[in-house]
């Protein structure tokens, strides 16, 4: 029953019982707090043993060897000790304890950081430290293998690989959810799994961190798509603190009474994590004791995953896009990037396209004179991190397919594996190993198939051949070959007929890179929209394409929406009521701001009022248009708004993007009037001239620049210094403008003592002008121990500022 | 912890939406929003999303003792500050953490002041400042889940340089430790942290696990 075939046949008729939580077990044994586990255990090997022990009379049918943190980084920790020669003992201890009377697990944890491209550690050294611990528990006995308490996917697709790579013994791999649903790093229960049992594992589950009753969830979510047998091990409940202690408050009885509701989810390995004890598991045993196995069927589905996101890719759902513009192929900007290495074209062709409406995203990395395996490899790091969409490997070359599978933390697909031979097996193998998807090309590298029974034929020998590979039709995804028209007139009809044979008859998902068909072809937009919706309607599951091309996008929404692939047009209503919504919504602003009857100077309040600085030049001159002087627009449109603008801001019904959306507004306002005003001879009076600055030794800025907006909004000249100014400066400045106001801007305690010094500097050199102060610590008791005045924000400081400048006239 | 801070190359988090909003002055209460007004907001959000790159440090270092408001460690460090030393007094261990939001987000933040856009400046600004806040969280809540299974806790509090009595000029304690340098930030020689969206912490490590019932 020992090896992965016993354990297989045996999990067909029957559970099987974990052990439970070991740390506890052993504190309570005498190992002190801040112990190394691994190395007091070899140190105290009767405790550990007597630990095992107990897990088995309560009922456990494999107990966890104790190497939870028996990887080179943790052990390092502790003075360093050979991980080979800890995990070997320690998985002799185990089965000293057990004998055959049941399995031993090598229990495999995390190191404790995080693996690239999440972390620091190399993902070949993670691999490397992982099989220095396979290598000593297989020296000691195991009979298969747990990886527990995974929050990094790259972490866990590395201790995965590393057992895969020296045995075929069966692999559970169990990761730890929050009660959020996903993993710290953001990995849903279903990505995981796919990413999991695809990459090799023989059961994936979820550990610790939450009780019971937070994994059902998780296990619903997991079970429609899971090939292989679930694993639970919870925690005795949610972890509470009492007198500063942390405690798991779940009993036995309460823990064990969730072990049926388990089974009748499909799981099939149930155990316990942190705050169980053999009492949880005996417990547990007695509930589960002739439970009969859920016969668990599965959604047929293919499947791909990114580290935080799962596409399926449903027969009879919404085509799904693969966004192509992640290509250097006629990309200058893109090529020189990646000629240097830098991946910021490459981020933002992913954000876009997304954003656009793909659902995954091509990658590709070919042209000359670039380390195409290393680029490759690159691009797919950047963009694991950068992006939820799983990722599409497109390459003509084994060894960077490799490369980018290896080190991609999901279930990407591959572009492409066709039939010819030399690569064939090679592409099949790497598939295979890493668990990917492929595109299937009906090609032979001989005679270019016109035909689509001649495609077909191809499908079925290539096919045939990954079946030797363990591959199933939801697996491979088929392109039935896009020609251009202009060379055959009966280009399209053959691929259409070759992709609806695919997905009528051979049952496989299909592809296509629709916009070949129009190549050579004027206005190719309007062939390639036809194709799509003609291709979707013969059952196209994914299209190649640019999802920027709004068209396209529009026709594919539509055609869904036609092939009932959008149930009540949901999708499709919200795509287009969002764009309606925002133009009518646009129009409609000013409107909404002062009634429907709106005059053009009413407008040019409305659109201040608004923030509506896109629509402001052409209301001004409706305005001018019809008649309205400048001077009127500014003193009964603009300034009104803007005052009111503040009025609500100090009411709290505007928050601060309307308020700078209003001073911007405004400020585009006066650039087109100001130069009129001078033209007709009339000058718009200037209330004052302010020098401001952010204080030297702050960077600063933002505040600064606001209350910098709004000064110029409302009639003064500002002098900016910037930020980080030093106070000779500020007062050269002072010296050379005559301001009528010194502004100070500082955010740190430390930096606004600086604003005392260019006081002191100020009066010192005989510049009598007020100073004005703020910044987020700064307060009016400060500013009055300095002899400043004091404003809290942009819209205070205009009233300060004016008052000041009025007040200095009066006395003048 | 071993030789050197864990690094966390990738911290991704939900953007906490209400946070920007409350920083930038919305009240449930009283603010009025239009509807193309939020969706010009949220698309920016969602632009600002793509540009915050958070990454962060943590290290473990033991206490060697006390002495008053001074709490010394194990590396010959020296924290003065008299709410420190009280936060730590049964602490064994002290947890460095240190987050940033990256350069990116910052270069696009001055173009747009630069450029006039400081509507959108604003945004930015507020969405990096909470999602650094958060990345803290996100250590935090990390390192104290791989304590607790060593059955050891974090102080639920936690302090920074130039916060209360624990003076600025210990950031370069805390950038030194936590390597921040590889994260891409410096420090000036007023301690002040660039990219400006890069906050430090200090928690303490204490406390036991036990089984209830």
């Amino acid at each position: 029953m020992k090896d992965r075939d016993g354990i297989r046949s045996r999990l067909a008729s029957g559970l099987f019982i974990l052990d439970g939580a070991a740390g506890t077990q052993l504190q309570a044994r005498g190992m002190p707090s801040g112990a190394c586990p691994e190395l007091w255990c070899l140190e105290n090997p009767e405790a550990v043993k007597a630990v095992h022990r107990d897990y088995l009379q309560a009922g456990a049918d494999v107990v966890y060897t104790c190497t939870f943190g028996g990887n080179r980084f943790k052990l390092s920790e502790y003075g360093g000790a050979n991980a080979f020669e800890v995990n070997r003992d320690l998985a002799i201890l185990a089965r000293q304890a057990v004998g055959d009377a049941c399995l031993v697990a090598g229990d495999i944890g995390p190191t404790g950081r995080f693996i690239e491209p999440f972390g620091d550690i190399p993902f070949e050294e993670a691999v490397a430290a992982f099989k220095e611990q396979v290598r000593g528990l297989l020296e000691g006995g195991v009979d298969l293998f747990a990886i527990e308490t995974m929050v990094d996917i790259q972490e866990a697709r590395a201790a995965l690989i590393a057992v895969r790579e020296l045995t075929s013994a069966f692999t559970i791999v169990t990761m730890t959810f929050e009660s959020s649903g996903r993993t710290l790093n953001g990995t849903d229960p279903l990505s995981a799994l796919v990413t999991l049992q695809s990459l090799g594992a023989d059961a994936v589950g979820c550990n610790c961190s939450t009780g019971p009753e937070e994994m059902i969830p998780l296990i619903r979510a997991m079970a429609p798509y899971a090939r292989v047998p679930l694993v639970v091990k919870p925690n005795a409940g949610l972890p509470a603190l009492v007198d500063g202690e942390t405690v798991f408050p779940m009993s036995p009885d309460a823990f064990s009474g969730f072990g049926r509701e388990f089974v009748s989810l499909g799981v099939n390995f149930l155990g316990g994590c942190c705050g169980t004890t053999p009492a949880h598991i005996r417990d547990l045993k007695e509930k589960t004791r002739g439970v009969p196995v859920k016969e668990r069927g599965y959604a047929v589905s293919g499947t791909l995953s990114s580290s935080r996101k799962t596409v399926l890719l449903r027969q009879g759902g919404p085509l799904l896009i693969i966004g192509e513009r992640i290509n250097p192929t006629g990309k200058k900007d893109l090529q020189a990037e990646l000629a240097q290495g830098r991946m910021a074209l490459v981020k933002r062709f992913a954000q876009e396209q997304v954003r656009n409406g793909a659902d995954l995203l091509d990658v590709n990395a070919g042209m000359p004179g670039i380390d195409e395996v290393g680029t490759l490899k690159e691009m797919v790091k950047v963009l694991s991190v950068s992006s939820d969409a799983p990722l599409c490997i497109d390459s003509p070359i084994p060894e960077a397919i490799e490369a980018a599978l290896r080190i991609y933390p999901g279930r990407a697909l591959i572009n492409s594996i066709s039939g010819e031979e030399g690569k064939l097996d090679k592409l099949l193998e790497l598939a295979s190993r890493y668990g990917a998807m492929f595109i299937l090309l009906p090609l032979t590298g001989r005679k270019l198939p016109r035909k689509a029974h001649e495609r077909q034929a191809i499908v079925e020998e290539v096919y045939e051949r990954a079946s030797r590979y363990g591959f199933t039709k939801d697996d491979i995804v088929v392109d039935a070959l896009t020609m251009a028209v202009s060379a055959d007139g009966s280009a399209a009809l053959e691929t259409l007929a070759a992709t609806r044979w695919c997905a009528e008859v051979f049952g496989a998902r299909t592809v296509l890179g629709l916009s070949n068909v129009s190549f050579g072809l004027p206005e190719r937009k309007w062939i390639n929209a036809a194709f799509l919706a003609m291709a979707s309607a013969g059952g196209l599951t994914l299209a190649i394409a640019n999802p920027m091309n709004e068209e396209f996008m529009h026709v594919k929404r539509a055609s869904d929406v036609l092939l009932n692939r959008d149930p009540e047009a949901r999708a499709y209503i919200a795509h287009v009521g969002k764009q309606q919504e925002g133009i009518v919504t646009q129009k409609g602003s000013s409107a909404q701001a002062v009634g429907q009857a709106a005059t053009p100077l009413e407008r040019v309040y409305g659109a201040v009022l608004d923030g509506s600085r896109g629509e402001i030049a052409d209301l001004i001159e409706q305005a001018l248009s019809g008649g309205v002087p400048c001077q009127k627009i500014i003193d009964e449109g603009m300034i009104p708004a803007i005052k009111e603008v503040g009025t609500r801001y100090e009411k709290k019904i505007y928050f601060l993007p309307q308020l700078i959306a209003s001073a911007e507004a405004m400020k585009s306002g006066f650039e087109i009037l100001e130069p009129l005003l001078k033209q007709e001879g009339g000058i718009s009076a200037r209330k004052g001239r302010v020098v401001l600055a952010t204080v030297q030794g702050d960077i600063h800025d933002i505040g600064k620049n606001i209350v910098s907006l709004m000064l110029k909004n409302n009639g003064f000249d500002v002098i900016d210094l910037g930020k980080d100014v030093p106070h000779e400066d500020i007062v050269a400045a002072a010296l050379r403008h005559k301001p009528h106001i010194i502004g100070l801007s500082a955010l740190m305690t430390t930096t606004m003592v600086r604003m005392k010094e260019v006081v002191e500097e100020v009066r010192k050199r005989g510049i009598t002008c007020p100073v004005l102060i703020g910044g987020a610590v700064v307060t009016k008791a400060f500013a009055d121990t300095i002899g400043a005045h004091y404003a809290r924000d942009g819209v205070e400081a205009v009233k300060i500022a004016q008052s000041l400048v009025e007040g200095a006239r009066a006395i003048s | 912890m071993g030789t050197g801070p864990v690094f966390f190359r990738a911290i991704r988090i939900e953007m906490p939406v209400p946070a920007v909003y409350r920083r930038l002055g919305f009240r449930t209460a009283s603010t009025c929003v239009t509807a193309a007004q939020k969706a010009g907001i949220d698309q920016v959000l969602d632009e600002a999303a793509s540009l915050v790159e958070l990454q962060g440090s943590a290290l473990i270092i033991p206490v060697r003792g006390r002495q008053g408001e001074e709490t010394i460690l194990q590396t010959g460090d020296v924290l003065k500050s008299a709410k420190l030393a009280k936060m730590l007094d049964d602490a064994g261990e002290v947890l460095f953490m240190g987050a940033t939001a990256g350069q990116r987000i910052m270069e696009e933040i001055a173009r747009d002041s630069s450029s006039e856009n400081l509507s959108r400046a604003v945004l930015l600004d507020a969405v990096a400042s909470e999602m650094t806040d958060k990345a803290l969280d996100w250590i935090s809540e990390y390192m104290g889940a791989v304590l607790r299974r060593t059955g050891k806790i974090l102080t639920s509090r936690r302090f920074s340089a130039g916060y209360g009595d624990l003076g600025l000029e210990n950031q370069k304690i805390m950038y030194e430790r936590l390597r921040m340098a590889e994260l891409g930030v410096v420090l000036t020689d007023s301690f002040i942290l660039v990219p400006e969206k890069s906050v430090t912490a200090i928690a303490g490590i204490r406390g036991n696990v036990r089984q209830g019932t």
